[in-house]
């Protein structure tokens, strides 16, 4: 449905976005991962029409945007990265606002208006000034203001920013539902839970480039990011080391905390051939922890660097 | 107490909007006040000459040498005229007033009679006319008065003291005129005839046309410099980025803007006048399609100003320090806060760089000076261009500076 053909960015000497390239499925929630001035909203911005690239081209359902600009947006819905309301105005006000900019005939509009408040649970407060409320419930109309017009993709930069746990899970419950109605998303985040649980394509972006993309299962192929199993034992001797070691090639021991860190494939398959092997070797297990390998660790592995660096 | 002290003093002189407000408006508006009361711009005390229009309908020797005379003064500088282009001129509040030598002239001074001069002035430049009459005064008795005496007093000892002695009549007129300057100077003084052309039959005080007008656009400036400055604000609070992904385009954007602000500055002016209607008895029917122009040219001019002021501003900060300092100045300058006729002339001239001037003199043109539509219609035209240029000029702008995201 998107191609995103070598797009590129640059802001006087800084570039922002150097040549990019990625595809998006219909109906796909398409993740882009990556931290604080990675490019994120610059591919955003370029998807949503705000930005020219320097290069490159972007075609929504065979229409390169740049020649279609207008007919684009009408398919197009953008959930900004900051609360872009108006605070004097009421929730439903807002929504009457922002939904008449797309042509909506009142009618269908105020019914519109009406369910979306009701699907984001703020029904009651819909008459009641946007400034009194919480960052939360702005969030949420946030996401309302945009997709009164039925778009078919949903541009969404970083939209739980600054959200209580309520409305954050408002507003995953929403987006899963409008994908279910076959909406495409793009989400930018830098919060792997959210791109884990959400997305079913993730790109990561850093420091203008994608490094990787593909589903999670892909990318940690492609990063060879892997489970952590990690073992305390109760007594840590040189010959049960020296045991462990034979039958264990792949480890890392602390010895200060008495803790083995293995690394493994699939940790759910590997698990009891470790501890089999451990205490095989004389080791007493005091207490085991596991890791999956997450998004978290597969930026790690691609990048170098946290994703919260 | 020494370290809050100066924290403060540092975030002070960090702020430059304080420090602009502070120190360099004040600054502007004591120099801009001080010219305008004629207090320097001119060297010990001088001032420029006051203009006065001369009408020599007589065209005789003693006419033609009190116009030469006038005109040797410094202070004064006449401009010669014909009674219908000075009518017209004074009425139109290009000059202060009008010096008419009627036919007779010079006869009268020969007969002793009343002289025929009169000096029509506009009712609302009073206090010119003022400083004016003393310099005609002194200028007519150097030319003429002792002339008049002399005649005066021939003419009354030949009717009253036919046989008088005329070593007496000599010692008499001698006297009369060495030693009774004064009495024959208001005598002259009383024989110029004032005759008010303008505001004479008008009920409304002009002070109110003063205040209304004045008043009006200044606090008009200040409002609509608020509204443009909103477009900053919704670029701040991210509205401007929502709106330009919808389908509007940014020059629809910007006219939205526009329309608006154009709306409250109608809404605004067209109260104030109601109000002045009902609270000061400002007669607003005296001529209603120029005062609906003007209404118009005038908050057209002035809400161009206010986007004109956005578009060049890049945050809210920086649109109300320099609305702030523009709008003070213009308004100084343009007669808002002193009645432009009061100011020098030098001044008067700078003048027309203001939105208020324009503004102000066609409400003048309506209410004081009474004249007809076509008679007001280039300062209408002027105002509207004005308008069109900071359209034009904020449209360019604002793409550049407003709709930047980085």
């Amino acid at each position: 449905m998107i191609k995103v053909r070598e797009i590129s960015k640059s802001f006087g000497n800084i570039k922002a976005l150097k040549p990019v390239s990625f595809k998006i499925n219909r109906g796909e929630i398409f993740g882009l991962l990556g931290p604080n001035g990675a490019g994120k909203s610059t591919t955003i911005n370029i998807l949503n029409t705000l930005l020219e690239p320097d290069n490159g081209e972007v075609i929504i359902d065979g229409i390169n945007l740049k020649d279609y600009k207008s007919d684009c947006k009408l398919i197009i819905g953008v959930v900004p990265q900051e609360i872009a309301l108006y605070e004097d105005l009421s929730a439903y006000d807002n929504l009457m606002f922002w939904g008449s900019l797309y042509h909506i005939p009142k009618a269908i509009l105020k019914s519109k208006a009406n369910n979306v408040l009701e699907m984001l649970g703020l029904s009651d407060r819909k008459n009641d000034s946007i400034k009194s409320y919480s960052g939360g419930m702005k969030r949420r109309i946030n996401l309302a203001s945009s997709i009164l017009h039925n778009p078919k993709i949903l541009l969404m930069d970083e939209p739980t920013v600054g959200v209580d746990p309520q409305s954050r899970n408002h507003i995953f419950e929403v987006i899963e539902k409008l994908n279910k109605e076959g909406m495409t998303i793009i989400y930018t985040t830098h919060y792997m839970e959210e791109a884990e649980r959400l997305c079913n394509t993730i790109a990561i972006i850093d420091t203008g480039n994608i490094v990787a993309q593909g589903t999670l299962k892909e990318l940690r192929e492609t990063s060879g990011a892997k489970d952590l199993l990690t073992i305390k034992l109760a007594d840590l001797n040189t010959t049960t080391i020296s045991n462990i070691k034979s039958s264990l090639p792949s480890f890392t021991l602390d010895s200060n905390f008495n803790t083995l860190k293995v690394e493994c494939a699939n940790i759910s398959n590997e698990i009891l051939i470790v501890i089999n092997h451990i205490q095989n070797a004389g080791g007493v297990i005091e207490s085991i922890d596991t890791q999956i390998a997450n998004l978290e660790s597969i930026f790690l592995k691609l990048t170098g660097k946290q994703l919260r660096d | 107490m020494y370290k809050l002290f100066k924290k403060d003093l540092k975030l002070f002189f960090k702020d430059k909007r304080s420090v602009l407000l502070t120190f360099l408006l004040p600054i502007i508006l004591i120099s801009l006040f001080a010219f305008a009361f004629g207090a320097i711009g001119g060297s010990k005390g001088s001032s420029n000459p006051v203009e006065l229009l001369l009408v020599d309908s007589d065209q005789t020797i003693a006419s033609k040498e009190l116009v030469a005379n006038l005109d040797s003064l410094k202070g004064l500088k006449i401009i010669p005229s014909d009674l219908s282009m000075a009518k017209k001129l004074v009425i139109k509040g290009k000059y202060a007033g009008a010096l008419i030598l009627h036919k007779g002239f010079e006869d009268s001074i020969e007969t002793g009679n009343d002289i025929p001069m009169e000096l029509w002035y506009d009712k609302a430049r009073d206090m010119e006319i003022g400083m004016l009459q003393p310099v005609l005064t002194s200028t007519l008795m150097a030319s003429i008065g002792k002339k008049i005496v002399q005649k005066n007093i021939e003419s009354y000892l030949q009717n009253n003291f036919p046989n008088i002695d005329k070593s007496i009549s000599d010692k008499i007129l001698s006297d009369a005129i060495n030693k009774d300057n004064n009495t024959s100077a208001f005598s002259l003084s009383s024989s110029i005839k004032l005759t008010s052309i303008v505001g004479e039959k008008k009920e409304t005080n002009l002070g109110i046309i003063q205040a209304v007008a004045g008043t009006a656009i200044l606090m008009l400036l200040f409002s609509v410099a608020g509204l443009g400055t909103s477009i900053l604000e919704e670029k701040e609070n991210g509205t401007i980025n929502r709106l330009l992904y919808s389908p509007l385009n940014s020059s629809i954007i910007l006219y939205g803007k526009m329309l608006f602000t154009f709306f409250i500055a109608i809404l605004q002016l067209t109260t104030m006048f109601l109000f002045s209607w009902l609270a000061f008895k400002l007669d607003l029917t005296v001529n209603i399609p120029a005062l609906v122009l003007m209404i118009i040219a005038t908050g057209f001019a002035v809400s161009s100003f206010g986007i004109f002021l956005a578009a060049i501003s890049k945050t809210r900060q920086q649109a109300q320090s320099l609305s702030t300092l523009i709008i003070l100045i213009m308004s100084a300058i343009g007669g808002s806060m002193i009645p432009l006729f009061v100011m020098p002339a030098i001044m008067q001239k700078i003048a027309i760089f203001s939105i208020n001037y324009w503004g102000i003199q066609g409400f003048y043109d309506i209410f004081w000076r009474a004249l007809p539509l076509a008679d007001i219609l280039p300062r209408i035209l002027v105002l509207l261009g004005i308008g069109i240029f900071m359209t034009l000029l904020s449209i360019r702008l604002f793409q550049k500076n407003v709709l930047k995201l980085i």
